[in-house]
């Protein structure tokens, strides 16, 4: 896989599209994927390097353009946590806004993709290890908030007491049992089934290439101007994804630390 | 190599990995970054918030300047106002006076004038009936062929002076008036 043209890659992936593989390597009985932590070290070295070269450029005076960028969407953060939870919520504005960043990021790496099994540098948030990792960070606070707001009797009477009456108190338990199950579970899956698709209609979109009709390769022009197209739509989808990745962290937050239901 | 043995649905220990990952990400942004950002947002805010205040002031200064200058105009305008009223009112005054004095000196010359012309007359009427007597009476020794005595008629002489310069005054007044 040393080319890095779409085409002949393609003839080969057309037999055979494989989803969800990955560079893996046992260590301690422990399996890593390698080709992620790759990818989520890249994203590292970016956001950490952006934010650290902000911080050295930023200026009260008139703002460059990237910090004019880290501002609007920090701002963006801080004004939707003011509005959901209030002064409270000011200590998740930073795990918000890295989340943003952070998933952004790695999402955009997706458009460096080429439609292969393995990527060079591929969006580490197609891979569920990293996008379930980010819903245990956000949910373990969001239940710590929730019994520092209500006290450990209001925590648990939260989720007994309601919706339904008292008396039924078991259902109440498993409707909410299961919701809260739920927000991690649908919060790592929807990112990750959204990067996951996109790659696989990156895979699909080069596959097009070994479609000839005769000897004219329609599918080569086919690739050609497909690939760019979709890749511009899911830079959309990228954006799209890391701001609701946030966003729900945000709502989630609220809902914990707000005391009527 | 790619193995895929492994369901890609469940996490494997790179999750692990991704949980320290991005917890490194949190601290390096939320500790080094954001408070800083924050610092150059708020300190940013209070720069605006001063022009502004600074701006505000600059314009309640501006109008007070303009008022007071539109005041300052005013006084002038009404001033000069006055004191063109008074140049006229002076103006005025001087040309009454200038004539008032013309008027006065006209009618001095005039006085003067009548009686110098009054004098020169009755100088003149003194002098011819001064000589008028001698005239008489060398007229009427031709006429009556003797010499007569003036002072024995000194009364007759007087009489017809007397009348002659009756005569020539009632012609003067007529004239004069």
């Amino acid at each position: 896989m040393s080319s890095a043209i779409a085409v002949p890659m393609a003839r080969f992936l057309a037999a055979n599209i494989n989803v969800g593989v990955h560079v893996e390597r046992k260590l301690f009985g422990l399996t890593f994927d390698l080709d992620t932590l790759w990818a989520t070290l890249a994203a590292i070295v970016i956001v950490i390097g952006l934010g650290l070269y902000l911080r050295s450029k930023a200026t009260a005076g008139v703002p460059g353009k990237l910090q004019l960028v880290w501002e609007m969407g920090v701002s963006a953060v801080r004004k939707q946590v003011d509005g959901a939870i209030g002064p409270r919520g000011a200590a998740i504005v930073p795990l918000a806004v890295t989340l943003f960043v952070f998933i952004l990021v790695a999402n955009w790496f997706e458009a460096l993709g080429i439609g292969s099994d393995i990527e060079w540098l591929p969006a580490p948030t197609g891979d569920i290890n990293l996008t379930l990792a980010l819903a245990f960070i956000v949910i373990i606070p969001v239940h710590i908030a929730s019994i520092r707001s209500r006290g450990p009797v209001g925590y648990v009477k939260h989720y007994v007491a309601q919706p339904f009456p008292k008396f039924l108190f078991p259902l109440n338990a498993f409707i909410n049992g299961v919701e809260e199950i739920a927000k991690p579970i649908t919060l790592a899956l929807r990112l990750f089934g959204n990067l996951l698709s996109g790659g696989l209609m990156l895979a699909l979109i080069a596959a097009l290439a070994a479609w000839n009709i005769s000897h004219i390769p329609i599918g080569d022009v086919a690739t050609v101007i497909l690939n760019p197209v979709w890749k511009l739509f899911d830079l959309a989808i990228g954006a799209i994804q890391a701001f609701i990745f946030a966003l729900l962290t945000i709502l989630y937050f609220d809902t914990a630390m707000s005391d009527a239901h | 190599m790619p193995l895929a043995s492994s369901n890609f649905l469940v996490p494997n220990g790179t999750l692990i990995v991704e949980v320290v990952a991005f917890l490194i990400v949190l601290f390096v942004i939320g500790r080094y970054v954001l408070p800083v950002l924050n610092k150059t947002l708020e300190e940013r805010q209070e720069q605006i918030r001063t022009a502004l205040e600074a701006a505000d002031a600059a314009r309640i200064e501006a109008d007070e300047t303009r008022s007071q200058r539109q005041g300052i105009l005013d006084e002038a305008r009404q001033q000069a106002r006055e004191i063109v009223g008074q140049a006229n009112k002076v103006a005025e005054g001087v040309a009454a006076q200038a004539e008032e004095r013309g008027q006065q000196e006209y009618e001095r010359l005039v006085r003067a004038a009548e009686t110098d012309i009054a004098l020169a007359r009755q100088r003149a009427v003194d002098e011819v009936s001064g000589q008028l007597g001698a005239l008489v009476m060398s007229v009427a020794r031709q006429v009556i062929g003797r010499e007569i005595d003036a002072a024995s008629h000194q009364a007759l002489i007087d009489e017809a002076v007397a009348a002659l310069k009756a005569s020539s005054d009632t012609t003067a007044a007529r004239s004069q008036g």
